[in-house]
């Protein structure tokens, strides 16, 4: 009956109220403190209740605080820095006891190190229970609370306010109190989220929690609490396909073994939980890419057209051009051939380029799919790959030299009807085929963009926009497929031809000497002078004019049936860091670690590499390498950490992922200026780089 | 078709033309060196530096409200500082070659503190014949800030100031004996005497003053910073850091002690 009553009253007083707060600022009667105001922040203490009703034992209160714009107030675990607001309430009267309850942050990182708290407008709930219930209640806030932009301010103040005996909800504060109380996290046996793992890595170096939930999470993190002593970086976070599952890993900056009693806090859109939870030492490995948000079709078109743009720059780029010259050898010895027989030979190469892709496509699919992470050249990570490549490039260079002819095996040359239009159309295709193949070590300007567009999306992404990469790539043998006369400008064969072909030769010898040394670094040294070996006797069989057709078939399939099995026996399991000296200004590659540095106020430069990336090589010899890029990594105001990928790793492939990369090269530039880095484009320059380090480092460009 | 790919251009146009137009248009905004002469103390004068520094009631600390005895040594501070601004605010530094006096209050628990000690200890690094630095210690933020100051000021006297200020920007500070004892360990300080300093007459009269000076200088916050004698509070670049250091040169920034 009484709850009745109140409810009636409380209708009749929001009408009444919302009358009083539309005509001029809360009555007298409204249950509320004055306001402390300054730039920072405004506070006032709020109440639900307008007077303390018969038998009441408690009341709900709240501590509205509106910060300034720029500034930040702290969560009840500020982070690595910061002060948690405290109340003290000595001097109040008929107060038992006021708890103070916290609704679930947000994050912010100042000058790179993270901080959880409050921006724009909070409210504290507090509980507050009487000494004799339904008696007046007089309370005396001291209010300490701190707020920071580039400055912190601390401010210590005093709100009173006074209940008397009396009934009624002052509705716009049990409003705001209400809406906030909802945003406390809730206790475990309340919230469809639950804590399953909690564990540290092997070198204490991060917190693994895994976590499901009935309902799929939206914008989540995750805050672990173990006391002051122990801080944390920026979680990498990831959900699964239908984001019930969440696999979260924070690099811990600062570690106790007697920390508190920990718990885990994690907030998502509109719920938030704080559990207690149990360490254990066996943590699961992530098992989730990073969810993206679905893309319009306008977005699909448009990263099309970049891939399409991305995939004709390759075409100028180093990696390509051998293949070009095998083309021109064909179309040089082919000027006797008819418009129609030229067209299709660079139609069916442009078809090569395609279907290279498409089968790229297709694998980075199913890699997908079984959790592989996967990226831009990643195949040259294999040996078996590099070697079979090798192999190839250096036949074709010796085939140019005139060490011997490329001729179809006869079975196949019967199969096709002995037609030589046909068979030079398998080579044509071929032709495609490896231009593909070797563009991927390269990037181009544009391309990162594409691929990482396409990897990050739906299948249906992938395809497209690897068709458009494949039609951009392929576009200089469409257009000769689609004016074939342009061949005709060619000069007559003659002398010349044999220079062209040394020089041609002398292009792939240069590619195959860049695949030894990509073998060197996959494989080893010790891989690397077996299948050199083995390719030279392969070579040596093939060129021996009066051999056995069958001993030297047997020889041949000898020679790559021993490459590409032996290229996996033979390879040395550790890569010993090539390049890096001990007087090297590189420093060894720790994800982990780049938080804590850039919170303690250093720059970091992050290079990832590999061996057979050739962008990267030419990033290093033109900008890395050389002053004033070299000068400034070296001059000990910038940490530089050169991540290796020539073989897999499973920390660079995530460290690219969480930048949304899924090829190299990949530079990004970490500092309190750009607590979240700055990724820089695929082809450096230098006065690229020495922006993004001033910018990096520069430390009154942020406020947040 | 058409209309698509001319969609897609005008896109990857405005993309292109934002990026540059973000990327450029602040740093060509000259930032501007206004100073307001200051009536207290005498002689100093104040960089203006957005809205930051202005409008806050005079300066509070978080502690709980002063006795009689701690209000007497508060005022006994303010008095004695007062006396001398110029020697409180950079004591013995070494003036010659014409070097520029800058005193930084900072507090180990203010974030944007670390940056600017980092970037200030970077500074005399790079220029020791144009700057010299005073360091001051301003716990406001509660009781581990302070313990964390007083264990600063301990390593202080062993000389270990700095290894301690780079100490801290990487572990948070623990106010328990075990980690002072490691604290000392990995410094190479003696320990107890660390322990000992920490609660002397010394240190405490070292943090009286630097609280003192800020109450004379009025600071709302931390990080704080006079430079010669332009008192900086909020935002501020290195590049105008720099300016100022160049515009103390030129015009003496000695003029206050003189006056005072």
């Amino acid at each position: 009956m009484k709850g009745a009553v109140s409810q009636i009253w409380a209708g009749l007083l929001s009408i009444v109220l919302g009358c009083v707060i539309i005509l001029a600022a809360a009555g007298a009667d409204a249950a509320e403190s004055e306001s402390v105001s300054n730039p920072a922040v405004t506070a006032r203490l709020i109440s639900a209740e307008n007077g303390i009703a018969p038998d009441a034992a408690s009341v709900s209160l709240g501590l509205a605080l509106e910060y300034g714009e720029g500034w930040k107030g702290y969560w009840r675990t500020p982070g690595e820095v910061g002060l948690a607001p405290e109340i003290n309430w000595s001097g109040s009267t008929n107060l038992k006891s006021a708890e103070l309850l916290w609704p679930a942050p947000e994050r912010f990182e100042a000058f790179g190190i993270e901080n959880f708290g409050y921006s724009g407008q909070v409210v504290l709930p507090i509980r507050a229970r009487l000494e004799d219930a339904g008696q007046p209640l007089e309370l005396r806030a001291r209010v300490s609370l701190l707020t920071c932009s580039t400055v912190c301010v601390p401010h210590d103040f005093e709100l009173s306010l006074a209940l008397p005996q009396g009934v009624g909800i002052d509705t716009n504060s049990a409003r705001q109190i209400a809406t906030y109380a909802d945003r406390v996290p809730a206790v475990p046996e309340n919230s469809d989220i639950r804590i399953s793992v909690t564990a540290l890595d092997a070198r204490d170096s991060a917190l693994i929690v895994v976590a499901t939930s009935d309902t799929p999470f939206d914008e989540v993190d995750v805050f672990p609490e173990f006391g002051p002593l122990v801080t944390f970086g920026k979680p990498d976070i990831r959900l699964d396909r239908d984001k019930t599952e969440l696999w979260a890993q924070i690099p811990i900056n600062a570690w106790t073994e007697e920390h508190a009693e920990p718990s885990v806090t994690i907030a998502d859109t509109a719920r938030a939980i704080t559990a207690p939870i149990t360490l254990t030492s066996d943590p699961p490995a992530p098992p989730f890419s990073s969810a993206n948000p679905r893309t319009s079709l306008l977005k699909v078109v448009a990263v099309a057209a970049i891939a399409f743009l991305g995939g004709l720059i390759l075409n100028v780029m180093p990696c390509v051009l051998p293949v070009l010259s095998i083309k021109l050898t064909s179309v040089l010895k082919a000027t006797g051939q008819t418009r129609q027989m030229t067209r299709n030979g660079f139609l069916f190469s442009a078809l090569g380029v395609l279907a290279f892709v498409w089968a790229l496509a297709a694998v980075l699919l199913f890699l997908q799919w079984i959790g592989v992470s996967v990226g831009w050249g990643m195949q040259f990570q294999n040996p078996v790959f590099v070697t079979l490549m090798f192999m190839v490039i250096t036949v074709f260079a010796a085939n140019l030299f005139g060490a011997f002819e490329i001729t179809l095996p006869a079975a196949l040359q019967d199969r096709l009807g002995a037609s030589n239009a046909r068979a030079g159309y398998i080579s044509d295709f071929g032709t495609g085929l490896l231009a593909a193949i070797l563009a991927t070590p390269c990037s181009a300007p544009f391309l990162g963009t594409a691929i990482t567009f396409a990897l990050a999306g739906t299948s249906l992404d992938v395809i497209v926009i690897f068709t458009a990469l494949g039609l951009g790539l392929a576009l200089p043998y469409l257009v000769i497929a689609a004016r074939p006369e342009l061949v005709t400008r060619l000069p007559r064969p003659g002398r010349w031809m044999l220079l062209v072909r040394i020089l041609l030769g002398g292009l792939l010898l240069a590619t195959a000497a860049w695949l030894l040394f990509v073998l060197v670094g996959v494989a080893g040294g010790r891989a690397a002078a077996f299948i050199t070996s083995l390719t030279a006797v392969f070579i040596v069989a093939a060129s021996i004019p009066q051999a056995n057709q069958w001993v030297r078939r047997a020889v041949l399939s000898a020679c790559v049936f021993l490459a590409i099995f032996g290229a996996g026996l033979t390879s040395t399991p550790d890569r010993t860091t090539p390049g890096v000296d001990a007087t090297s200004h590189w420093q060894d590659f720790e994800p982990l670690g780049i938080a804590r540095r850039v919170s303690e106020g250093e720059t970091v430069f992050v290079d990832v590499t590999a061996d057979w990336c050739l962008t990267c090589k030419a990033n290093k010899s033109l900008v890395l390498d050389r002053d004033p890029v070299r000068a400034r990594l070296r001059g000990g105001s910038v940490i530089a950490m050169q991540a290796d990928w020539t073989r897999p790793d499973d920390n660079i492939a995530r460290f690219l992922e969480r930048y949304d990369r899924y090829g190299i090269p990949f530079n990004i530039v970490f500092g309190p200026g750009s607590p979240s880095g700055i990724a820089l484009p695929e082809i450096l320059t230098p006065q690229a780089v020495l922006d993004a380090l001033d910018t990096a480092s520069v430390r009154s460009l942020v406020s947040e | 078709m058409d209309s698509k790919k001319r969609s897609t251009l005008l896109t990857i146009g405005a993309v292109i033309a934002g990026y540059a137009a973000l990327r450029t248009v602040p740093s060509l905004l000259p930032e501007k060196l206004e100073l307001e002469a200051l009536d207290r103390p005498k002689g100093f004068r104040r960089f203006i530096a957005g809205e930051t520094s202005g409008s806050f009631d005079a300066f509070v600390g978080l502690d709980s409200p002063d006795s009689v005895d701690v209000a007497a040594r508060k005022a006994a501070a303010i008095e004695r500082v007062s006396a001398d601004i110029c020697g409180a605010l950079y004591g013995d530094l070494d003036m010659s070659n014409a070097r520029i006096p800058l005193a930084s209050f900072s507090d180990y628990y203010c974030p944007f503190c670390r940056v600017q000690t980092k970037s200030f200890a970077d500074m005399t690094s790079k220029m020791p014949d144009q700057v010299a630095i005073a360091w001051h210690e301003l716990p406001l933020l509660g009781d581990s800030s302070n313990l964390a100051a007083k264990a600063a000021l301990a390593a202080k006297r062993q000389g270990a100031y700095v290894a301690f200020q780079e100490r801290l920007m990487t572990s948070p500070f623990q106010a328990t004996p075990e980690y002072l004892a490691r604290l000392s360990e990995d410094l190479g300080v003696d320990g107890e005497q660390l322990v000992a300093d920490m609660e002397s007459p010394e240190v405490a009269r070292e943090l009286e003053n630097s609280a003192a000076l800020a109450q004379v200088f009025a600071f709302v916050g931390t990080p704080a910073l006079v430079i010669g004698r332009t008192v900086v509070q909020g935002q501020v670049s290195d590049r105008m850091i720099r300016k100022i250091i160049d515009l103390e040169r030129e015009e003496g920034w000695d003029l206050a002690c003189v006056s005072a």
